[in-house]
């Protein structure tokens, strides 16, 4: 079952662009990364899904329920975090997070609790005496108190140290063990790749590829570097599927795409100091799908 | 309801502060009245020598300022302009309280609707205006009843009281309106201020030049206490307006916050 669902998502300020037919689905259980640059929509896709801001066209579902009629219906099951946070300033936190927990008919005590041990935030404070790490875990715990089925999480690791993010996403994870499905949207790549299944790429309002994480890495160059005790000759590197080849001294760089036997049998023909293979992380993928996006363009 | 008590637990202090305020005013102004009613033909000979279009302005009508009640017409002009700017502050502030604290995210994703928002908000609004009336209608009759001693039309008395009320809940409905219309308001006294203001001085102008026509188009015009006294009821015709513009605003109001879009910071 898909827990959210869109179709043609088009949304423009005016005559500005915001998103253009955007059309994905997550599926039950899934984390779902929602990756690209500051500006590409990502935002205002979120913004839409929550019917915070409404569609120019396109519709979508979220747990087969309509976003703008039954909006109400769906923020009952659903946690979000933006990636700013503010709160009532004068209030303590936890009033602040008793009164979110007073819109969902359910007692929310004993997990407001949990959260917030385990996030380490004192819950007597006031707000407006919080910094802004603080304030994030304020968000953290208001998104995750009433147990929600989907949690939208728009860019939400800025201003939480590198431990507290490492908490969060356990927290995330332990979350989409008990089936909680995650939209995870972020312009860090590295921390998509730690927790998603699958990515949808957006770019300038349009989305450029939904894929699994894994088939992307498949699907993709690799990055060799090898080391050489004697200089090689870069005719040898005349090779089908090669791309950026680099030449200096004993150093030979190059993005590989395509069967690694015969690349590696011409390797083997080296004499080699040493090697290394590895797989191109998300940012890499990322540019190269920018890239190819771009060339494809000035073609036409 | 937890919408409800969460809105009007923010509007309690200041409406308390304004309650107070407006009740001191209404005690300093009664405080006065024995002496002017001693003073009144002194009174009334200076006033003759001023020019009638002034006279107009501030709301004077010499033969009747040396009674109480004419003496609370006048007076409750300056009332009701404090009242308007509470009123104004209050709609303004309610409504754009998500837009000017940055909380429209917060509050905007919990399962309510938008309708139920605005709704919380205005009865919130609503219950502090109707503390102040009652705050200041007591406080009012209470201060008529000690410094005149002769007795006086508690009818018109009431009218006029009343009227406070009234114009309030236009300047909270205008307040509203504006600050769902201003997408990105940031300050609400300036805004309020400046509105009430050029609602007094149409009012002011209209009345200095005897134009009828201009006093439809301030909310000061709809309740006038002069015409409460000479006419002992309200100008049907104007109340008539007053509730149209009352409904419309708030439907309206309504209509555009839940369709507009709600940016981020």
């Amino acid at each position: 079952m898909n827990v959210i669902e869109i179709n043609g998502l088009t949304k423009h300020y005016g005559k500005a662009r915001g998103i253009e037919d955007v059309t994905f689905s997550v599926k039950e259980g899934e984390i779902f990364g929602f990756i690209g640059p500051n500006g590409a929509g990502k935002s205002t896709t979120i913004r839409t899904l929550l019917s915070l801001i409404y569609p120019t066209g396109g519709s979508a579902t979220i747990l087969g329920m309509d976003m703008i009629k039954d909006a109400p219906e769906i923020k009952k099951q659903v946690g979000y975090l933006p990636s700013e946070v503010f709160y009532y300033d004068n209030m303590k936190v936890i009033d602040l997070l008793n009164y979110s927990a007073s819109f969902y008919k359910k007692d929310c005590s004993s997990r407001i609790k949990e959260l917030a041990e385990r996030l380490d935030l004192d819950l007597n404070k006031k707000i407006e005496d919080l910094s802004f790490g603080n304030k994030k875990k304020v968000g953290i715990v208001q998104g995750l108190l009433h147990s929600p089925k989907l949690i939208i999480l728009d860019e939400p690791t800025s201003g939480l140290d590198p431990l507290m993010q490492q908490t969060f996403f356990d927290l995330l994870k332990e979350e989409n063990e008990k089936g909680v499905t995650i939209l995870f949207s972020s312009h860090i790549l590295s921390e998509v790749q730690k927790l998603c299944d699958r990515v949808a790429i957006i770019k300038d309002g349009k989305i450029v590829k939904v894929e699994k994480i894994s088939t992307l890495r498949e699907n993709n160059y690799k990055k060799f570097h090898i080391e050489t005790k004697t200089p090689a000759d870069q005719e040898m590197f005349n090779f089908e599927g090669i791309k950026d080849l680099e030449m200096e001294g004993n150093s030979i760089r190059f993005l590989f795409k395509g069967d690694l036997n015969p690349i590696m049998g011409r390797i083997a023909e080296l004499d080699i100091g040493n090697v290394w293979i590895e797989e191109p992380d998300l940012e890499e993928i990322f540019m190269h799908y920018y890239e190819k996006e771009d060339q494809g363009r000035e073609h036409v | 309801m937890n919408m409800y008590r969460h809105e009007f637990k923010n509007v309690l202090k200041s409406t308390l502060i304004w309650t107070l305020s407006i009740m001191a005013i209404t005690i300093f102004f009664f405080s006065m009245y024995p002496t002017f009613s001693e003073e009144a033909e002194s009174l009334k000979r200076m006033l003759e020598g001023f020019p009638d279009a002034l006279l107009q302005a501030l709301n004077f009508n010499i033969t009747a300022f040396t009674s109480i009640l004419g003496f609370y017409s006048y007076i409750f002009v300056y009332i009701s302009l404090a009242g308007a700017i509470q009123a104004m502050v209050l709609g303004t502030g309610i409504a754009s309280r998500e837009i000017r604290e940055k909380t429209a995210d917060f509050l905007l994703t919990k399962p309510v609707t938008r309708q139920s928002i605005m709704t919380s908000k205005l009865l919130a609004a609503f219950t502090a205006i109707i503390i102040t009336n009652a705050g200041y209608l007591s406080t009012a009759y209470l201060m008529a009843v000690i410094v005149e001693t002769e007795g006086f039309s508690q009818g018109i008395f009431f009218m006029i009281s009343l009227s406070l009320f009234f114009i309030q809940l236009i300047f909270l409905s205008v307040g509203v309106i504006t600050a769902v219309l201003i997408s990105r308001l940031k300050a609400v006294l300036p805004v309020s201020l400046g509105t009430v203001f050029a609602f007094f001085v149409i009012n002011m102008f209209s009345k200095s030049i005897g134009d009828e026509k201009m006093g439809y188009f301030t909310p000061f015009h709809y309740f006038d206490s002069m015409y409460i006294l000479q006419h002992e009821t309200y100008n049907p015709s104007n109340m008539i307006l007053a509730f149209v513009l009352v409904v419309l605003l708030i439907i309206s109001s309504y209509v555009v916050y839940t369709k507009k879009d709600i940016h981020t910071i």
